[in-house]
Formats: structure tokens, sequence, C-alpha cells
């Protein structure tokens, strides 16, 4: 995955996180952690934590509240890594083994973010598990789709309706 | 085992740096309930370390110095309550050879309770009884009034003569020196007899008949014939009887050892004709 695509990626789950958040979704999908899973999928866990701080800190930016600057940065810098582990030993070309791992990842992310929100502030602040299973689901399928779009050959298929076409 | 690459080692090195930077980010923001920030309260708590630290070192080096002022402190009063120690000691004994003096003196003065004027209390200081001759040294002499030729008296009896004086110190012949003679008394019989030294520790009475009535235990004073000793003063007790010729032998141990006397009554010198000192009784004939 280029740079490009990653920016291009951030770009959008960024705009993508301020329209659900418009919308006034309840639960959304991390958008934020596709950049990071298409990052590390082959492994390369520099470049995907690189990536997971920049998106972590634009989550931040966009959604928490305040003085937690750096909150999702850290659980996704995590996450970045392990997902990196992970494409480093298997290979995740499929759109449902990759949807399924970034709904892990997610989850992953989701208990890392409790976990220092009780360190940091001394409180246990545990998402509901309801809108905890429709953000890693959402982000599982979201992911999945993604790839599965990525991962279709547009220009065979394009090229094989033109040769109907002419036939 | 083998050894992670560098490529891993690098990544590994990249995550801790990156979840340092993101919790010292939020650590400078978040806020306790105190109001200061995690960063500053983390700060505070490292800080306090090195406060306690800190603190534990100057307190230690307070300890160090106190017990070091301590310990110099303790050093003085111990040199000080040596000398102290010594000093009383010292004065210990010589108050103990005071009180010696004093009962030794009181006990010559229950035996002699009159002795003559001119009396003088000395010292024996050197006694030498190893070789050829037996003689004494006083601790007075004649600044003291001690004169050649005065009878030394001790607590058990008669010692001896002044034979040499000087300023400060005197030198006594002892009963048993073998150049000395003593006019004596069998107290028992009132025989009159001579007693010279044997140059050990006693003497031996001469010159008592065959026929005469001596005893083991008989008791011998002086007669006072010899114009040198006071008469009726102890010399000694009859060891045995023996005969030897035509006289009997008759060793005596002699009343008073000059090693077991420290203090003696030193007599003024007889004047000629007298024969006894004042206040000294007669032994009295059975």
């Amino acid at each position: 995955m280029s740079a490009l695509a990653t920016a291009l990626g951030l770009v959008l789950a960024t705009l993508g996180t301020l329209v659900m958040g418009a919308l006034r979704l309840p639960s959304v999908p991390d958008l934020f952690l596709l950049p990071v899973g298409f990052a590390a999928r082959r492994g390369a866990a520099g470049r995907a934590m690189v990536v997971a701080v920049a998106a972590g800190l634009l989550e931040d930016s966009l959604t928490v509240p305040g003085r937690l600057f750096g909150l999702h940065a850290f659980a996704k810098v995590l996450v970045a890594f392990c997902l990196a582990l992970v494409g480093a030993r298997t290979l995740v070309e499929k759109a449902v083994p990759f949807g399924a791992l970034l709904a892990a990842g997610s989850a992953v992310e989701g208990a890392v973010v409790a976990g220092l929100l009780w360190v940091l502030r001394g409180d246990l602040f545990l998402p509901e598990p309801g809108r905890l299973a429709v953000r890693v689901v959402g982000t599982g399928l979201l992911a999945a789709a993604v790839r599965a779009l990525l991962r279709y050959p547009w220009k065979e298929a394009r090229a094989a309706r033109r040769r109907r076409k002419l036939a | 085992m083998s050894r992670p690459a560098p490529s891993a080692r690098r990544d590994v090195v990249l995550l801790a740096l990156l979840l340092a930077g993101c919790i010292l980010l939020l650590s400078v923001q978040v806020r306790r309930s105190g109001g200061q920030t995690l960063a500053e309260s983390w700060a505070l708590d490292a800080s306090a370390v090195l406060v306690r630290g800190v603190t534990g070192v100057r307190e230690a080096g307070g300890a160090l110095s106190g017990w070091l002022s301590f310990r110099s402190t303790l050093v003085r009063e111990n040199a000080r309550l040596h000398e102290r120690v010594t000093a009383l000691e010292a004065e210990l004994l010589r108050l103990r050879d005071a009180e010696r003096d004093r009962n030794h003196l009181l006990g010559l003065l229950g035996l002699y309770p009159t002795p003559p004027p001119g009396t003088r209390a000395a010292h024996v200081i050197v006694v030498s009884t190893a070789g050829p001759f037996q003689s004494a040294v006083l601790d007075r002499g004649r600044r003291d009034g001690v004169l050649p030729g005065g009878a030394v008296v001790g607590l058990k009896g008669l010692l001896g003569r002044v034979v040499a004086a000087g300023e400060a110190s005197a030198r006594v012949q002892l009963l048993s020196d073998r150049t000395a003679a003593t006019g004596v008394l069998l107290s028992r019989t009132a025989r009159a007899a001579v007693a010279r030294g044997d140059g050990g520790a006693g003497a031996t009475v001469l010159y008592v008949p065959a026929v005469a009535d001596a005893a083991v235990g008989d008791e011998v004073v002086t007669s006072g014939t010899d114009g040198v000793y006071p008469r009726g003063l102890p010399v000694g007790r009859i060891e045995s009887v023996g005969r030897a010729g035509l006289f009997l032998d008759l060793p005596v141990r002699l009343a008073a050892d000059p090693r077991l006397e420290p203090l003696v009554f030193v007599f003024p010198p007889l004047l000629p004709g007298e024969a006894r000192s004042p206040g000294e009784p007669l032994p009295v004939k059975p």
C-alpha cells in the first residue's frame, strides 16, 4: 500500500467519521483502523505503526473530548504491531480473514482504550457491550468489504464485458 | 534460540518509542483530582524519590556527624574518667596506706602506751636479709630525730637498732644479724642471758647454764643491761631446748618479722645508765 493510498485512506476515514458523527449514529465502525490494517497486512510493522499513530491522533482530534489526545494513537500502535505480527506470519489476502482480523483488532483496541483510561483517570470506562459489538462487527464487515472491493479484478471484468459486447 | 532480526528489533524499538510518546502526550493532559496533570504527578513522585534520597543522605550525614561528635565527647569523657579513676586509685592507695599506718600506729601505741620522749615513727622501706648481714632501711633520718643507737620496735616486738643515720634515712641492724647481741631475760624465770642473731630469721640465747630452768615457748625479753635496748621489749620465744656442753642451746623464734612491719617506732638512744623506757612496765616474774 503506497503512502498516497494511506493518506487517501486517512482522509476518507476522517470524512467518514465526520459524516457518521453528523448523522449521530450511536455506534460507528472504526474507520481509522482500516488504513492501519491495510498497512500491516504484509507484516510491515514500522510502517503500520506510523500509520497507526497518524490515524490515532486524527481520531483523537475528532472524537476524544479533550485532554486525552493520544489515547487512540496508543491503542492503535499496539494493534498495528499485533496486526503486523500476524501479517508477517500468515497470508491475509482474502476479505473474510482480513475483516475478522480487523474486527479482533477493533476489540483489542477497545480493551486497550478502556485499560488506558482506567490507568490514567482511575475510572473504569467499560464500553457498552452492544455498542462495542456493533463497532467490532461493523469494522470487520467494512474491512472485509473494502478488501473485497480492492481485491476484485476490475480491469479483467471490464475487459471481459467489452469482449462480450464486441462479440 | 535465534536472535531477532534487525528489522524486528527496530520495529520493537519503534513500538516502544511510539507508545512512550503517546503516554507522555497523555500524561501532560490528564489531570488528577488534585488539579495536577499526570506528568506533574509522576514528576512529583520521581522528585519525591530524589528528595527522600537527599533527605536520607542529609539525615545520615547529620547522624554521622552526631555520632562523630558523640564519639569525640565519649573519647574525651573516657580520657577524663581515666584520669579521674587513676587519681582516685592513687588516692585510694594513699588512704589505704594511711589507714594501715594508722592501725599500725594504734597497735604500736597499744603495745607501747607511753613511748619515751623523742620516739619517732618510721617506715621500713628496705629489708636486706639475703646477704651475710641482716639489716633494714628506714625512711627517717637525723633530720627527723632518728639517731644511731635507737631501738627499733614493731607491733610484735623488738626489731633491732639504728646503726647509722643519714639525713633522711637510717640503717637498722636486725636482731637476726650474726653480729647483733642483746641482753635478754627469760621472762618466766628471770634468767639473764645474751641473745645473738643466727644470721637467718632468728636468734640464739647464749650462756644459760645447763641446769637452768628453760622450756619451749618461754618468752624472751630485753633485759636493759646492754645499754642499747630498754628493758622489757619482746624479743621472741624459745623454739627448742637442747644442751651444748655446760650451757643450754636455746634457739629463739623472733617475735617481730621486719618484712611484716611496715611502720615502726624508733626510740631515742638510751642515755648512759638508762635501761628502761618511761612507761614500759618491767616484765613480771611469775
